[in-house]
């Protein structure tokens, strides 16, 4: 009778430890997972309508026009600077393009928004305060209008209208669309700056508006020559 | 050792009895003291208890509830299943000439080698290169010319602003055919929901032969209008 007494107490105590440990692990393996995943909401992925993925959408789109305008131009003219400075433009944006373009893969988003194009830049910055509140620029042409065309773009006549012409006047009219394309780009850029804080985004836009600012400050000087 | 007197005994000795009762109460006291402190150890055994499971439970939900959710949708794969899709095996190379298509309007196969610019167009564009638009991405809209002009306007309004092309297109199976890269919808009018659908799915997909190729720069059909 004795026997049975302190051999079942041996292990009942060692299930109790059993079970002890697993419940650590399971509890630390859970633990662990969840901290994992929290940590991941420093920088998260962009949802489909982000002002990331609005930004990556509308830009290519603005982008994909930028080469179409440089290939025109390029074909128009035998003007070396203006050539070199179509080819810089035009296989940059396209780069640039496959850049925005695979973003969206990687974030599993359709390339096609769930809304029409510019409305995130419609959306509050992330300091609260809304687009045509911060803008230097004239109102009316701050306050985007969500499916209006983009800022900067080139209406489908300017694009037939440079088609066209030839020579100084192809680089005078091209001078003066990307000019205006570029400021709409920084645009954008600016917009998307003041509502994300994405690690892939964030240095993309910052090179955007930097380089396309003194490809403006170079196409000034080149409009002025040629006037 | 030393002379010291041993301690007188009390003149009032306890009884036995007492001495028994002092020693019983003595007991009593130090078990219910130990009793009282295991009730405190097992107070704060439970209460700690119940504070990790709360943590613990805590930073799972919040796990689950902060992290967003990873996204379902796959951009041209098997995401989004769009009711009436019929999808082809079409081949891709360049040919000079007209081309006999496997389906009406094309949906893929040997094409010219310009492409047709996107955008809106009033008349009949040519299959040939319309089909080299659709190898870089584009979704081609067509319409039978007898559709309302409300049906077409509300066509022009859904599109996106690059890589469509909108044509008419002669004896279509149905009023509206919706194709991208060897896919194919055809719908009955301009307010199926089915549309949007396609175009999320199958508009610049990343399955076309060319993904990311331009739908500008090459050559305009007749009756471009943007």
């Amino acid at each position: 009778m004795a026997e049975p007494g302190p051999v079942a107490g041996g292990g009942a105590r060692r299930v109790v430890v059993i079970v002890a440990a697993s419940v650590a692990l399971v509890v630390i393996a859970v633990l662990a997972f969840s901290i994992g995943r929290l940590s991941t909401l420093g920088d998260p992925t962009p949802g489909n309508s982000s002002a990331e993925a609005g930004f990556a959408r509308d830009m290519q789109v603005h982008h994909q026009q930028g080469v179409e305008l440089a290939m025109i131009v390029r074909d128009a003219t035998d003007d070396p600077d203006v050539r070199l400075l179509a080819y810089d433009i035009a296989t940059t944006q396209a780069q640039q393009s496959g850049q925005m373009y695979g973003w969206l893969r990687v974030w599993g988003l359709p390339q096609a928004g769930p809304e029409p194009s510019m409305t995130w830049m419609t959306r509050p910055a992330l300091d609260g305060s809304s687009h045509a509140g911060h803008s230097g620029a004239a109102a009316d042409g701050a306050a985007h209008v969500p499916g209006e065309p983009m800022p900067g773009l080139a209406t489908p006549a300017q694009v037939v209208e440079l088609r066209a012409l030839t020579g100084v006047e192809a680089e005078v009219l091209f001078l003066e669309l990307m000019i205006a394309h570029h400021q709409g780009a920084i645009e954008m850029a600016d917009a998307v700056l003041e509502r994300s804080t994405n690690g892939v985004v964030v240095p993309f836009a910052e090179s955007v508006a930097l380089s396309q600012q003194s490809e403006i400050d170079l196409m000034e000087d080149m409009l002025a020559e040629r006037r | 050792m030393s002379a010291t007197p041993p301690v007188q005994p009390s003149a009032k000795k306890p009884t036995v009895k007492q001495q028994r009762a002092e020693e019983r109460a003595r007991k009593l006291e130090a078990y219910r003291k130990k009793e009282a402190q295991a009730k405190r150890n097992r107070r704060i055994g439970i209460g700690a208890a119940i504070v990790g499971v709360v943590v613990v439970a805590g930073v799972i939900i919040s796990s689950i509830v902060l992290t967003p959710q990873p996204v379902s949708y796959n951009a041209g794969s098997e995401g989004t299943q769009v009711d009436g899709v019929q999808t082809f095996q079409n081949a891709a190379g360049h040919v000079e000439g007209a081309v006999d298509y496997a389906q009406t309007p094309p949906a893929g196969g040997e094409h010219n080698p310009a492409w047709l610019n996107c955008g809106v167009y009033t008349e009949q564009v040519p299959n040939e290169n319309a089909v080299h638009s659709l190898e870089h991405g584009a979704v081609w809209i067509t319409y039978d010319p007898s559709i309302s002009d409300d049906e077409l306007s509300a066509l022009r309004s859904m599109l996106p602003s690059t890589y469509t092309i909108l044509s008419p297109y002669d004896g279509l199976p149905s009023p509206i055919v919706v194709s991208a890269w060897n896919s194919q919808l055809q719908v009955d009018s301009a307010d199926d929901e089915r549309i949007a659908a396609f175009i999320e799915e199958y508009w610049q997909s990343q399955n076309v032969p060319e993904p990311g190729a331009l739908c500008t720069g090459a050559i305009d059909g007749p009756g471009k209008v943007s």
